[in-house]
């Protein structure tokens, strides 16, 4: 790629896919569109089963057996990886774009040294030696600040947050240009989240990789990217600056994730989003979210919104998205949603 | 690790010294009086009490049970009632000819089943997997004697290709010495029996590792693996396989105490002179001494196939540590 290249690094457009279920194809991606530039942080944000971890195995190309893309493009530097070969999409991948998964003991195959499961990732793509590449992982190792010798280790005699830093020296063995990371630090206590997210920016200013970040922590997203996309129900449903968006929500959805927040030095509990997410095998035929939206008009529960710009650089899909300034203050008070948990109406 | 090793010899010492107590009050549990074979009650009193003194049958119980116990620390097993020859030295030779048909076939059988398994597991919901799980589980449900006896009567009746039984052709090398088992006849008899208990035999580690391994694939770091951009066979291989091998290769060295037993099916079948044949002449003759030693080695190799289990699995399986 040339360095005067403006195309993003990442452009996902108008991507769905589907999960086989007994009842019939689950929608578990509708539409999705979404880009990240060079070096860009992109924070990806919704409560579990929204989709998150399935748009990165798509992204990946690591779906499971019912799972197909229906529609769509997934462009890497410029090229498609959906209409890839598999030859194609193996070379890309960790070389192209890597992962770090979540910390939990199963991510590290257990009977194999740690050293050997980085190793491997850069023997699979490049021509070097089996010492050249024991060599360079011990490099990694050091580089995410754990003690080279410990390479020769099972993964049950690392800790936790030593577990999580040889999954992050794994995903960068190859200095791929985009490293996703799926709730990287779920597992982890608070203290080792933050040692193992300043490694990571640290490592990302050497490095200059991008990061997607998927979490359903907004406090993270806030910490560590510029921009953020929201998810429900296998839609975007808002993307934008993240301060911004935090400050001032487009989206119902995201008003009700702010609200459930919370906040230091304020009184006020939380408030929950009553309800749950729809039937993916049997979306609703409007808004995904209009059911559990208080603001929800009659052509929500019938037409689909489309994601639209609604600022410069924001975009958000929602039919009142105009007159969301004025829906904002209500949304901040616990009537309006409580109202919702009585019933409809 | 050497503590530990000593803690599982005392133990292995103790179920055998266990197995060896079992098995004398068993054989004198038995209906009948076994002696009557050996010393006939037509003879002249005088001549039955010498003769039963000379096994030592004159004794209380329990002295007979400690000369036993010492007699077994020395490998002496007696003399065979039938053959007057020394039992050990019967024995020994059974044994070689079970280990030469038995052990390469075992291990044929689980080199094979986890290949064979790991693959079906991989296309998991194809007409391959179908395929070979309904053929195994036919196969293993099948009785071993008549599989034998089919192949017999295709390949050696009809196709004419194998002999029979036997392990070399009758009165081909009259002095039975070790010239007997390097030679092209010996691997022609061991052939037929050779693939008959392979293929029944490796129904087993390929269903085990079948399912092991579709729990092994839905894991994490096999995800991980594929994303690495591993090509699938290292990741089938080097990750998904390993770890599913654990419970298969512990399972072998128990099975092969078991198939040396179980030998007794494919030996009769095939005329294989073994340990196994040896043992139902033994019994159908009352031959209790060749019996008793024949059941005792069996429980000795299972008790020792249970012990080198152990050790591997230390040695498949880091997370275990011998203390």
């Amino acid at each position: 790629m040339p360095a005067n290249d403006t195309r993003p690094l990442l452009s996902i457009a108008g991507l769905s896919a589907s999960y086989g279920t007994p009842r019939g194809p689950a929608s578990a991606l509708a539409q999705i569109d979404l880009e990240l530039g060079k070096g860009e942080n992109l924070g990806l944000i919704g409560e579990s089963g929204c989709g998150k971890s399935t748009l990165l195995k798509t992204v990946m190309g690591v779906m499971p057996g019912n799972a197909r893309i229906d529609a769509g493009h997934i462009a890497f530097q410029g090229r498609d990886l959906v209409s890839a070969s598999p030859e194609q999409r193996r070379a890309v991948r960790w070389a192209g774009i890597s992962m770090v998964t979540q910390s939990a003991l199963n991510a590290l195959n257990p009977v194999l040294r740690v050293g050997d499961q980085i190793a491997e990732a850069i023997l699979a793509h490049r021509q070097v030696s089996r010492a050249e590449a024991w060599r360079r992982t011990q490099e990694l190792l050091a580089m995410v600040g754990v003690a080279p010798e410990r390479a020769r280790d099972y993964p049950h005699q690392f800790s936790g947050g030593m577990r999580q830093r040889a999954i992050i020296a794994m995903a960068l063995a190859l200095e791929p240009p985009l490293v996703l990371a799926d709730e990287p630090t779920t597992a982890l206590d608070v203290v080792v989240q933050d040692q193992i997210f300043r490694s990571l920016r640290e490592l990302q200013q050497r490095l200059g990789f991008s990061l997607l970040l998927v979490t359903h922590d907004l406090a993270l997203v806030i910490e560590n990217c510029e921009r953020v996309a929201v998810m429900y129900a296998g839609q975007i449903v808002e993307t934008g600056p993240t301060r911004d968006v935090i400050r001032r929500p487009a989206h119902p959805y995201t008003l009700g994730l702010k609200n459930a927040l919370p906040r230091l030095g304020s009184r006020d509990e939380p408030i929950a989003i009553p309800g749950g997410p729809p039937d993916l095998v049997d979306p609703p035929p409007g808004c995904r979210f209009a059911a559990r939206c208080p603001f929800a008009l009659p052509l929500c529960r019938s037409e689909p919104p489309q994601l639209a710009t609604v600022a410069p650089g924001r975009r958000a899909r929602c039919h009142r998205a105009a007159e969301i300034d004025a829906l904002a203050p209500l949304a901040a008070l616990p009537q309006t949603w409580d109202a919702l948990r009585e019933g409809p109406g | 690790m050497v503590g530990y090793l000593l803690h599982r010899f005392w133990h292995m010492v103790l179920t055998l010294f266990a197995m060896a107590t079992l098995m004398f009050f068993l054989f004198r549990l038995l209906p009948g009086d076994p002696t009557a074979t050996v010393i006939s009650p037509s003879l002249y009193p005088k001549a039955q009490e010498a003769m039963r003194q000379q096994f030592g049958l004159d004794r209380p119980l329990f002295e007979q049970y400690l000369l036993y116990l010492r007699n077994l620390c020395v490998l002496d097993f007696g003399f065979s009632f039938q053959t007057n020859r020394p039992v050990f030295e019967m024995i020994q030779g059974r044994l070689l000819n079970t280990i030469l048909l038995i052990l390469p076939s075992m291990l044929a059988a689980y080199l094979l089943g986890a290949i064979i398994g790991a693959v079906a597991a991989w296309r998991r919901g194809g007409t391959t997997e179908v395929g070979l799980v309904f053929t195994a589980t036919a196969l293993q449900s099948a009785p071993l004697f008549w599989l034998g006896m089919l192949a017999i009567l295709l390949f050696s009746i009809k196709l004419d290709l194998f002999p029979i039984g036997h392990i070399v052709t009758p009165g081909a090398f009259p002095e039975q010495d070790w010239r007997m088992y390097l030679s092209a006849d010996f691997l022609h008899h061991l052939a037929l029996p050779f693939l008959v208990n392979t293929l029944y035999q490796l129904c087993f580690p390929l269903l085990l590792m079948r399912s092991t391994m579709l729990s092994t694939i839905g894991e994490d770091y096999i995800e991980l693996a594929r994303m690495k951009g591993l090509s699938e066979r290292r990741v089938l291989f080097g990750h998904a396989a390993r770890n599913a091998l654990l419970p298969l290769a512990t399972t072998l060295p128990m099975i092969l105490g078991w198939a040396v037993a179980g030998s007794v099916v494919i030996e009769t079948v095939f005329s294989w002179p073994g340990l196994g044949l040896l043992m139902i002449e033994a019994i159908s003759r009352a031959d209790y001494p060749v019996a008793q030693a024949a059941f005792l080695l069996i429980a000795v190799l299972t008790v020792l196939g249970t012990f080198i289990a152990d050790l591997l699995y230390g040695l498949l399986d880091p997370r275990i540590v011998y203390a």
